[in-house]
Formats: C-alpha cells, structure tokens, sequence
C-alpha cells in the first residue's frame, strides 16, 4: 500500500494527525519495554501484521519484494501465540530479554476511507542490543498503518512494515515492528 | 590431524565452531569440491528468468536460458570483472556490464561487445563469438534442487546424494509436478555454519527442552519429551534426519493425522515407492527435520495454524509445512540463513494458504522455533572463538558405549523400511556422521590450481 493515492497528508496541528502520533509513540514505548499484552490489547481482532521480504531488483522490474513471502504475515490469533510464548518460561531468545529502542519518525497522516480510519505512515529505527559480546543490531523501516476509531479511542488494523535491507542483520525477529 | 581424530571418535573439539584456519581450510578442501544447493528451478520457471546466488565468495547468476535450459553463470564480466548483474532476481534476455556495455544472453554467450572493429580490430583481435560467461564448473538437479560443484571432476549428484534421495522424496516430491517454492527469507546470525547443519540433521535431544514454549502455547503438540525420544533418527550416505512416531493407523490415516488433505495423499501414493509409503503406514515413522552434507537443511513440521474453537474446521487446523534451507558461510563465526517455504504444487490453494502460514509461525527469520535456536548457536560460537575451547572437547558420543557398541540397537530392515542406519531415541549418530564426512574433506588434500 502507498499513501500516493492519499492526497496530501493531514496538517501537523490537525487534532487527528496528533492523536494517531500519539498511538504511535505510545506503541513504542510498550514495544521497548515488551508490555506485549497490552500492545495486543491496541489492535483490533482483524488486525493484519504484514512484513514481505525486500529484494534487490533492476530498475524498471516493477516489484521490490519477494513474490508471496513475508517475515511476518500474521493475523490476531498468530500475533496472540507470540505474545503467549513470551510469556512462558521457556522462551530463551529474550531470558535475558534485548534493551531495545524503537525510533518513530517521519510520522505523516492521511484521511482514511471515512471518518472512522486514519493512513498514517513513520519510518522506525528499531535498535536492540543482547549481552555484551556481539555488536547491537538494527532493523530500518517504514510503516503504512491504518488506524481505526473503536469508541473513544484508536486501534491498530493494518501494518505493512516495507523493511529497508534484504538480508536481515538480525539473528532473528522476536521483537515487533 | 588431531582434531579431525577427535571428532571422528565423538569428541568435537569447540573451536571448530570459531577458528577462521579451519575455515580456510573448509573453503580449500569442502566448499571446493561438495554439492552445494543454490536454487530450486520453480525459483525461474519461464524462459529468461533468473536469480543470483552464491557460493561462498562467488556469483552466481541462476537462468533459464531461451530454450528452457537451467545454466550457472559465473557472475563477472571477461572484460573488467564487474559484475553483470546486480539485481537478486528478475526476467532478462540479455545482461548488459553497465562499465563497458559489454553484453551477454541469458545462455552466457557474448553477443555485444561496443566498437568491436574499432577498439580490438573485430574477431581477429577479440574473437567475440566464442566468448561466454564462465559456467559453474558442474551443474546438477534433484527433484528441482539446482546444485553447483566448483569441482568439474566431481562424482555425479546423483552417485553424492545415493540412498539419501529416498528421504529427500518425502519433502521434494509429493506429486508428479514437485515442490514450488517461495523466498527465500535471508539473515545473517553470529554463528558457525555447521551448527545448524548439525542440528537438523539430528539433535531430537534439544526439542523438548529448547522448544518448550511452543508445546506451552498450544503451536504444536508433539515435541514432549516423550513422543520425541520415541522418534527415530536415519542416516543415508550424504544425509540423515528425524523423524516422530505417530500413533497407530494406516498410511492414509497417519497422512490426515499430521494434516494432509485426501487429494494430497492420493497425488503422494502415485509418486512414493512402496517401501517410502511403508516408513510411514507401516513403520510409523514422519519425517521432521534432515540435512544433506554439507549445509543443506530440511525441515517438515505439522503446527495448529489457529485456534479451533468457534469456527468448526477443526480438522483443518492442524496441518504440515515443508521448509527447506542453506546455511551459508559467511565466515568462522557469520552464517547468512536462506529460508525458503515450499509447498507441492498441485496442493489446494486454501491448504498452501495455510501451510505457509504454518510455516511463517514456526521457521524463518520470525519463526517460533527458530528463534530460541538461532539464541542458542550465537552463544555457542562466541564461546568457542576463545582459547579455553581449545582445551575443551565437546561430548558427542550420545547413543554410544565407551568401546562404541550401540545403546539401541539399530532398527531392522523389517522395522525401518527406509535404506541406511536407523535408531530410535535421543542419539547423536547423525551429528557425527555429518561431521565425519567434514573431517573426510578436510583430510584430503586438493589438486593444485595449476591445471586450469
């Protein structure tokens, strides 16, 4: 999804355009401290969680991402078995858990298809660093996000994470983006 | 050399997990001369498709030529050495050097050259029309699986994978069409290559401890200790691998137990020999994970894609997936993973919908699974990089008596219908079978370069 079709993103002082900043830098911080449960809690049950695999592809090719392969293509109920595995004892790749840092920016907002739902797309630097041996690592990305108001406040109900390497530096990605 | 001495007997000095001589070695004697996987040719199923793989340090450039031949075309134009090209996959006739305009067909052949008269005096300074890319020096395929061998004087594919092909049917061939596959997923971890050839050729040791959490969280009912141990492992000549013990029932009745669909089973029976069909229907034996010599994985697993509650497909909720992987050496401590998902290709889309699903869920760069393990070798291989692992020797003796007699006896002919040595229960025969072969290699010495 691009936001091209969009027209012009929302002013900064536009209360919508704060509000869905907001969702955003509130979202990291519970991404940064793995309060996975309540970040669960902001998406809504139709949520789609999407991140394709990036390729490098000749100018003119048409496509930039791997043909029907994603790092993530999750709904709520695979979204729900990875944040039940975190919780469990046995979930070693985070005991002793990653310091993490996720860096919104670049935060734009768009009218969505009515008054209900929000585009908003950031470019995200996800820092993480494990022990004290090995270099820390980074993931760089940007986000399409489509909010959607659920009473009085905004939920989560599409993500597509456009990650900027086509090899990950990453030993593995148990975090979220 | 005394470390390949210990690692025959089962006692693996740690520093073969970090130790940049022995991976120079690896480069000379290993990578030189072995099989190495670097595509499937669903990967370029028209004419002038392509993808870019390596080999160790070389490009490859992976094409289905304009008469629908699969080449291995070295990466590096016979005039300056640039690459020509730079994209990792796409559709082209023709690649062009884009520092001289140097051009060549899809086949490898030299078709362009700017101001041939001119600058070289036509053919009779640059004889143009002989000229191609270099080909790898062999190139082979097994049920869609493109190999290269640096080594032109190789033993065939065929004669290298022998016995092994048996298994590899089970994850490659599932109907008269094959594997289509998609991917791959690609990231680089901190840890040696052979760790994890090492781990999916054999460790059922680590399931229940390693993967706990996903037992807990309902992902997949079968790793308790338990049923894990009451698997067995097979070796096969250049390959061996794991298998669950299902519960008891027919061949058709295990096959819709792990997930497959009826139409599934029907296509399986017309390609698997008898005696496959029988490791399954009649042995009770699934395969799980496996690897070919020297970094080639496999892995086969059978997840609870979603919740069942509610929605009335319950049988449809559990169902296999089939992954197949490189561990690609970057060097002595970096290994560059390449995850592709794999589905047969007559298989109904709403099932290929869910396996890759399944999939996604449990292996790959996000997998469930995957994620403790890839924690587990990073740890291992900072460990090993020291001077303390010199004077450590790593136990890899499971399933053997001090004077080597087996603890379990290995299954009969009649009790495992599939060809080489199998066992049932935790052992680390197949870790030591991988890593004799890797002794193998790095004994013998190579021809000099001087030949070519």
């Amino acid at each position: 999804m691009t936001t091209a079709q969009l027209g012009k993103p929302l002013p900064f002082n536009d209360n919508r355009h704060l509000q869905a900043h907001q969702f955003l830098v509130d979202e990291a911080y519970l991404l940064d401290a793995q309060q996975y449960e309540t970040w669960l809690d902001t998406l809504t049950d139709d949520i789609r969680y999407l991140m394709p695999v990036r390729v490098t592809t000749a100018l003119g090719a048409g496509f930039d991402t791997s043909p029907g392969m994603a790092h993530f293509d999750e709904d709520k109920y695979s979204l729900s078995r990875r944040v039940a595995r975190f919780a469990t004892e046995h979930a070693w790749t985070e005991d002793p858990p990653s310091r993490m840092r996720h860096h919104i920016s670049n935060v734009r907002t768009f009218a969505g298809a009515d008054e209900a739902h929000l585009v908003v797309e950031s470019a995200e630097l996800l820092f993480r660093s494990r022990g004290d041996v090995n270099a820390a690592a980074l993931v760089s990305c940007g986000r399409c996000d489509v909010l959607r108001r659920c009473d009085d406040h905004w939920k989560l109900a599409r993500r597509t994470i456009t990650v900027d390497e086509s090899v990950l530096r990453m030993q593995n990605l148990a975090v979220f983006l | 050399m005394e470390v390949l001495d210990n690692v025959r007997r089962g006692l693996i000095p740690a520093h073969i997990y970090n130790d940049k001589e022995l991976f120079e070695l690896e480069k000379a004697r290993l990578f030189s001369r072995a099989w190495m996987f670097v595509a499937h040719e669903s990967e370029i199923p028209h004419d002038g498709d392509y993808v870019v793989r390596r080999v160790l340090d070389d490009s490859f450039i992976i094409t289905r030529d304009a008469k629908g031949h699969v080449r291995a075309l070295f990466n590096m134009c016979l005039h300056r050495g640039m690459q020509v090209c730079r994209a990792e996959m796409g559709n082209a006739s023709n690649f062009r050097c884009p520092y001289h305009g140097w051009t060549y067909r899809n086949d490898g052949r030299l078709t362009g050259l700017p101001f041939h008269r001119e600058a070289y005096g036509g053919d009779d300074g640059f004889p143009r029309g002989s000229q191609t890319l270099l080909a790898a020096p062999n190139l082979a395929s097994y049920n869609g699986l493109i190999f290269v061998n640096m080594d032109p004087h190789a033993q065939s594919l065929e004669e290298f994978l022998g016995d092994f092909r048996f298994y590899l049917d089970f994850y490659t061939r599932q109907s008269r069409g094959g594997l289509e596959v998609r991917g791959p997923q690609r990231w680089r971890i901190r840890a040696n290559w052979k760790i994890g050839a090492e781990n999916f050729a054999g460790d059922m040791y680590h399931t229940p401890h390693t993967h706990a959490s996903i037992v807990e969280i309902g992902l997949f009912r079968e790793p308790k200790a338990q049923k894990r141990k009451d698997g067995a492992t097979y070796w096969a000549q250049c390959g061996g691998g794991t298998t669950y013990k299902l519960p008891a029932g027919s061949f058709d009745e295990r096959m819709r137990y792990v997930g497959y669909p009826d139409e599934m089973i029907d296509r399986i029976k017309g390609v698997w020999t008898s005696r496959q069909q029988q490791v399954v229907g009649e042995d009770g034996f699934m395969i799980s994970a496996a690897s070919c010599f020297p970094n080639l994985s496999f892995v086969h697993n059978w997840p609870k894609v979603r919740d069942e509650a509610g929605d009335g497909r319950k049988n449809e909720a559990v169902l296999p997936f089939i992954s197949i992987r490189l561990w690609q050496p970057i060097s002595e401590n970096e290994t560059e993973v390449c995850s592709w998902f794999a589905v047969d290709s007559a298989a109904p889309p709403e099932y290929k919908k869910n396996s890759y699903k399944a999939y996604l869920m449990c292996f790959g760069s996000s997998g469930m699974f995957e994620q403790d393990d890839v924690e587990n070798w990073v740890s291992l291989t900072n460990t090993a990089g020291g001077s303390m692992a010199r004077r450590l020797l790593l136990n890899s003796r499971m399933g053997l008596f001090s004077d080597d007699r087996p603890v379990v006896e290995p299954l009969s002919p009649a009790a495992f219908h599939g060809p080489g040595y199998a066992q049932v229960g935790y052992n680390e025969n197949n870790q030591r079978a991988l890593l004799r072969l890797w002794a193998d290699h790095l004994e013998m010495p190579t021809p000099s370069a001087a030949a070519i």
